[in-house]
């Protein structure tokens, strides 16, 4: 019979500091139930070590163990590693939809069709002008006309070109911001780095660093909508973090690589960027295909104009009028009613020029439709991976409040506890032994 | 796991089905106010491309249209010339029957050559008509008189034989002018037996009043003169059938305007009774979306905690 006599009042004690431990943490939860990137916590408690008693029983001589309370035994977030990689997965191939989208979109509206002021009409009023010049082939008025619809035509096609050309080069910009010394990559990899040396050192103290791990997963997150990321978590609690398709980790332990070279497969934000200006990417296939619709225009037009040629330049940028209206060539022979010409041209309506045109505005179209949808569609599974995040880490105020309730009663029921105790040893120490007095 | 439901899931989805809600409601108020269902090529991209081919038909037509109005003036102008001119031939022949009854006096016949030379002047100004200042039986030298006119002017053909054409659709011309020199030809010199040619004969014939005269006026003159008529009035008819192709064009034309319109219509304008029902379905439903957002987001546990 050797069991302590005050052992009962450290028994409640613990019990005491472990609810209050885990009231403490469902406060922290509490506060930040709306923090960024923060995962729940919760307290692990362990029952502590007990107290033998070699021969409890006095008859049998068998001996027992005490239990002595509770511990904390440390503090876990509560993380899935796998919802991780894959929510960043799909932010990438989000973020680089929606850049692709958003570019293409105002690729889209430069190209400001259907309108009546789009090339299409500009196109449609220059046929009809050399078809009035046909019907009064004499006539200066339609000659003018002519000579302007053609100009409104060169410079229509100027002004696109020189609209893609700044979304282009807007693109491009992005790319260089995001990617240069103080750009966002950089950033978030300083931080990472210095991150990873914190955590490994908290990790060797045996002390988890549960919120540097969730700042730090936080910054991963951020870096996936630039470029596609992959994560390798160390034995000592470090981050090795591949980015994009770049040679060399950017992260090693607590060592930045950046600058490095990207290529369009790179994905998220920065490998759209790269590859809307790719060889084969939107931009570049816009202002292929309207230089080709302006050469198309330019090169039917002048083998008909056969004296001097009507335009000049074979791109959308450098299209332009090269004739007075005094030189419009109406006719094949100098008989002032023949018309073969203005005929022969006024007929190119509805020709390779225009198809090719129309061809374009449909094909501006598709590439617009097909980068929003698809957006929309990892949007969705990007909101439900987001969802299956939050559901395993995410605070729930209902649940915290639960807690609370759970943690102050333990708490109540261990002071009552102590109080028995208490009384149990006053009645010890206060009413007995006084029969010898 | 997957049962564990927290706020900030509940504020999300909450969110987006609000925003996906109203940009629906935008859409549909967007169609209705522009009264077009492609806003953008994205919106359909077969259909904006369509779109632009038919408003180029559409524009095509309207060309063709005033094409084929400037043409059918042009060959009214040239069928009122030719009868004119065949009136004029008419009564040439009159005045040769009048001539060939054998009791006219050498100076009467030469009171009927000075009126048959007066008439060939007016056929000859007939065919010096102008439509828009442009001469119409010249070919397609318009600034050029085809026939000189005055005294003792000469009665060769100064215009050429191109036929003048007018765009009536796509790839397809109609030919509005009327080779006129093919009935008139040069006169005397050339000696081609057009109708110049027979009435300067005619002429002479009956200034020189002589018996072998007055016999040729009864027969090659007049056979001659038949000759001109008919090929005039074969002129007037080949005329008159590209008049006729001309109308039959527009009032196709018209029809094909209809129909393209149609299409067009179809194709970009927005169906008012079915967006206005879809916007007032949206509308409910971002309404509702709403109430239940606020409803939810509200509730929690500390609601009914003391």
């Amino acid at each position: 019979m050797s069991i302590p006599t005050l052992q009962g009042l450290q028994t409640a004690l613990s019990g005491l500091l472990a609810e209050q431990q885990a009231l403490d943490v469902a406060g922290h939860n509490i506060a930040n139930a709306n923090t960024e990137g923060y995962s729940r916590q919760t307290v692990v408690m362990e029952t502590n070590q007990a107290i033998a008693v070699p021969s409890l029983s006095a008859i049998t001589g068998e001996g027992a163990q005490l239990g002595t309370g509770v511990t904390v035994e440390t503090y876990t977030r509560i993380r899935n590693a796998y919802l991780d990689a894959q929510y960043r997965t799909q932010n990438s191939a989000l973020s680089g939809a929606a850049t692709q989208a958003e570019a293409l979109e105002q690729a889209q509206s430069a190209f400001n069709e259907p309108t009546s002021t789009g090339i299409a009409s500009q196109l449609s009023n220059f046929w009809s002008a050399w078809n009035s010049l046909a019907d009064a082939p004499t006539s200066e008025a339609a000659k003018e006309g002519v000579v302007s619809a053609g100009q409104r035509l060169a410079s229509a096609f100027n002004q696109l070109s020189a609209q893609l050309q700044t979304i282009s080069g807007q693109v491009s910009q992005q790319y260089e911001a995001r990617t240069g010394e103080s750009g966002e990559v950089a950033q978030y990899a300083h931080q990472i780095a210095q991150l990873n040396e914190q955590i490994k050192l908290s990790e060797q103290a045996g002390q988890p660093p549960n919120d540097m791990l969730d700042r730090r997963d936080l910054l991963l997150d951020k870096l996936s909508t630039l470029a596609n990321v992959t994560v390798t978590q160390q034995a000592n609690g470090e981050d090795t973090v591949s980015f994009g398709d770049a040679a060399k980790p950017l992260v090693e332990g607590t060592t930045v690589n950046w600058p490095q070279t990207l290529s369009a497969a790179a994905g998220g934000q920065l490998g759209a960027l790269l590859a809307l200006n790719g060889p084969a990417g939107g931009l570049t296939s816009f202002q292929n295909e309207l230089d080709a619709v302006a050469a198309s225009v330019a090169a039917s037009v002048n083998e008909l104009h056969t004296a001097t040629p009507f335009f000049t330049g074979t791109t959308a940028g450098t299209l332009a009028v090269a004739v007075k209206a005094s030189e419009v060539q109406t006719s094949s022979t100098e008989a002032p009613g023949g018309n073969d010409i203005a005929l022969a041209i006024a007929a190119l309506r509805g020709g390779t020029a225009d198809q090719g045109y129309s061809g374009l505005i449909g094909s501006v179209g598709s590439k617009v439709q097909g980068a929003k949808n698809e957006q929309a569609n990892l949007q969705t599974t990007l909101t439900a991976i987001g969802n299956q995040r939050q559901s395993v880490s995410g605070v729930s105020l209902d649940e915290e409040m639960t807690n609370l309730i759970t943690f102050q009663r333990g708490y109540q029921a261990s002071a009552r506890t102590l109080t028995t105790m208490d009384e149990m040893l006053e009645t010890l120490i206060e009413h007995t032994g006084r029969a010898g007095l | 796991m997957s049962n564990r439901i927290t706020g900030s899931m509940l504020t999300n989805s909450t969110l987006n089905d609000i925003n996906s809600a109203l940009a629906s409601l935008q859409r549909s108020s967007a169609e209705l106010s522009s009264g077009k269902t492609i806003l953008e090529p994205s919106d359909n991209p077969y259909g904006a491309s369509r779109a632009i081919d038919l408003q180029s038909q559409l524009d095509g037509l309207e060309s063709y249209t005033s094409s084929v109005k400037d043409g059918l003036a042009w060959t009214q102008t040239t069928s009122g010339a030719m009868a004119s001119i065949s009136s004029v031939t008419q009564r040439v022949r009159e005045l040769l029957l009048q001539a060939s009854n054998g009791t006219n006096s050498p100076a009467d016949l030469k009171n009927i050559a000075t009126e048959v030379g007066q008439l060939t002047e007016s056929i000859k100004q007939d065919a010096n008509t102008q439509y828009a200042g442009q001469y119409v039986f010249s070919g397609t030298l318009t600034s050029t008189p085809p026939y000189a006119q005055g005294e003792g002017a000469a009665d060769e053909y100064k215009g050429n034989t191109t036929p003048l054409a007018r765009s009536i659709g796509p790839g397809s011309t109609v030919t509005i002018s009327s080779n006129l020199s093919s009935v008139l030809g040069n006169g005397a010199e050339s000696g081609d037996g057009k109708l110049l040619n027979v009435l300067r004969t005619i002429q002479q014939h009956l200034n020189e009043g002589t018996t072998e005269s007055r016999a040729a006026l009864n027969s090659t003159d007049l056979s001659a003169l038949g000759t001109s008529m008919d090929a005039l009035s074969e002129l007037q008819s080949e005329n008159g059938s590209a008049t006729d192709q001309l109308q039959l064009v527009s009032s196709r034309i018209e029809a094909l305007q209809g129909s393209i319109e149609a299409g067009l219509s179809s194709t970009i304008d927005t169906d008012v009774a079915k967006t206005t029902i879809e916007y007032s379905n949206q509308q409910a439903a971002y309404e509702a979306a709403l109430r239940a957002g606020a409803n939810i987001v509200q509730e929690s546990l500390l609601n009914f905690l003391h």
